[in-house]
């Protein structure tokens, strides 16, 4: 006969009851572990959505000295408009810059009054044809020490660096969430134990009066999965504080122009809410099966 | 009911439990086993329960050959065995109605199957005024009426008693084997390994006597000795 969900439900909440302080340690490991783990997701999707935009756009800026003749600038766009490893380009002159730096730094009117739209460089924000980092290295290379020219910065650069700080980020959130489910699973299994010896008289019973290895198990192993599931719930809690108080920041209008692509899609955010879910599930259940199998069939 | 072939179970040391027993037991037997400590009658239990697996022979159990029985179907087979322990194993949180209804919830039995069959077990039992009791409020002698309530509420075919007056005095056991041979007289089988000389020589039933793993006397009506 099968087992009755009354009576699963009632034996895994007095199983979380009896061993309070230890469900709580491990449903807080669980959820920080979990937290990280998704984070490490979250911020890695941010990052990728936040170069995408410039992958797609603008691949390297030739700034111009503001003081620069017509010819030199003449110049400059010519080369421009006949490279045919350049597919687009756009020209940003000085008001167009000074708007841009007014958006950017509208927190701070002090440094805005003291800047007027003449001291502003005009660019080039240069699309090449191919957005291989090598190519698009060679060709900005081809601009710089140009008469006229003030610099090129190559928009690679700055997602190289951006993609390296996120993978060193990324690693490391990794590795300690990686640590901590590790700790989460041993957690999970030594509370069962505990829970398996503090019922050792109620196991005897139930085994000579024909109690099934699996009714007997199966309240264990919800234990297990509860605690895991209520981790999860607090992990969630925590994805959605890093998106929207974190991740969410940069997308405001008064953030880095450079970050303004810095966010989390809600298919992803719900994808990354699934992942955590599924982890939660499988540490759970291998926490729970080696308790059981180790230290209940014995 | 119960049939042994040269059963033998050695434990780790070479220490023989059981050397190479031969014996059937009928449906509807009382049967006593006596012996020295040590000399095997709790093996025998155990391995009528399947707890414990013999070295060599065959044990047939409620028409089932329990060595060629697969591992998940032992819990099948001990509902037709009912187990009294000498020491009661009573759940301290549980009142006797919940001891005794925890063997029916744990292999499944439906709600209106325990709400009919605990109330009629424990007015067997003579225990129907004290259902909402903790066993800490009940003498010696009525945890093992418990006991014995939750080992016979799913009515099975044998009942193993180890023995089941060793902590209780005199007066009281007499009641408690009144209990066991009114239980016998409906047909379960009674397998009851014992240290008391009185009880087994007023109860004139079959005596299986061991001594260090052999059984050494098989005499129905017995004495102790």
């Amino acid at each position: 006969m099968a087992i009755s969900p009354v009576y699963a439900l009632r034996e895994t909440g007095q199983n979380l009851w009896r061993n309070f302080m230890l469900s709580m340690a491990t449903v807080i490991t669980i959820g920080v572990s979990l937290w990280l783990f998704g984070g490490f997701f979250l911020f890695n999707y941010a990052v990728d959505n936040a170069t995408q935009r410039w992958e797609g756009g603008i691949e390297f800026v030739v700034w111009m000295n503001p003081e620069a003749t017509s010819e030199q600038n003449a110049n400059i766009l010519d080369a421009i408009m006949t490279s045919p490893e350049i597919q687009d380009y756009t020209f940003v002159d000085q008001d167009a810059a000074y708007e841009e730096f007014k958006d950017i730094f509208s927190d701070t009117p002090e440094l805005v009054e003291v800047v007027t739209p003449e001291v502003m460089p005009p660019s080039y924000r240069v699309v090449p044809v191919d957005p291989d980092a090598d190519v698009v290295a060679e060709l900005a290379s081809q601009f710089e020490g140009r008469p006229g020219v003030k610099t090129v910065v190559s928009a690679n650069d700055t997602i190289r660096d951006i993609q390296d700080l996120a993978d060193e980020v990324g690693t490391v959130f990794l590795a300690g969430s990686l640590v901590l489910l590790a700790a989460a699973t041993l957690l999970i299994l030594t509370n069962i134990v505990s829970a398996i010896r503090n019922r050792g008289r109620e196991i005897e019973i139930m085994k000579v009066v024909g109690a099934t290895n699996w009714f007997i198990r199966i309240p264990f192993m919800l234990e297990g999965i509860m605690q895991a599931m209520l981790g999860a719930v607090l992990a969630w809690g925590g994805l959605y504080v890093i998106d929207q108080r974190v991740i969410g920041r940069f997308s405001q209008p008064d953030s880095l122009e450079l970050m303004a692509g810095f966010q989390v899609e809600s298919d992803e955010l719900i994808f990354t809410g699934g992942l955590v879910l599924g982890i939660a599930l499988a540490v759970s259940v291998i926490g729970s099966s080696i308790a059981v199998t180790r230290y209940l069939d014995a | 009911m119960i049939k042994l072939e040269n059963v033998t179970k050695v434990y780790k040391g070479d220490h023989v439990a059981l050397r190479d027993a031969t014996l059937g037991i009928d449906k509807g037997e009382f049967v006593f086993l006596v012996g020295a400590s040590g000399s095997g009658k709790s093996t025998f239990i155990r391995l009528l329960n399947c707890e414990e697996v013999p070295e060599h022979g065959t044990i047939h159990v409620a028409g089932k050959d329990i060595g060629m029985l697969g591992r998940w179907k032992v819990p099948y087979l001990r509902r037709n065995i009912g187990y009294i322990f000498q020491d009661f194993k009573l759940l301290p949180n549980k009142t006797v109605a919940e001891n005794v209804a925890f063997a029916l919830e744990v292999i499944g039995k439906p709600r209106h199957v325990i709400k009919k069959q605990v109330p009629a077990i424990l007015e067997l039992v003579g225990l129907s005024e004290k259902m909402s009791n903790l066993p800490s409020e009940l003498s010696g002698g009525e945890q093992q009426r418990v006991s014995i309530a939750r080992a016979f509420v799913n009515r099975p075919l044998i009942l193993l008693a180890d023995e089941p007056t060793g902590n209780l005095d005199p007066q009281t056991s007499i009641g408690i084997m009144r209990l066991l041979d009114r239980i016998n007289r409906t047909g379960t089988t009674v397998v009851m390994a014992t240290h008391d000389r009185g009880i087994v020589d007023t109860m004139r039933r079959r005596v299986i006597e061991l001594d260090r793993g052999v059984i050494v006397r098989d005499q129905a009506r017995g004495v102790y000795e």
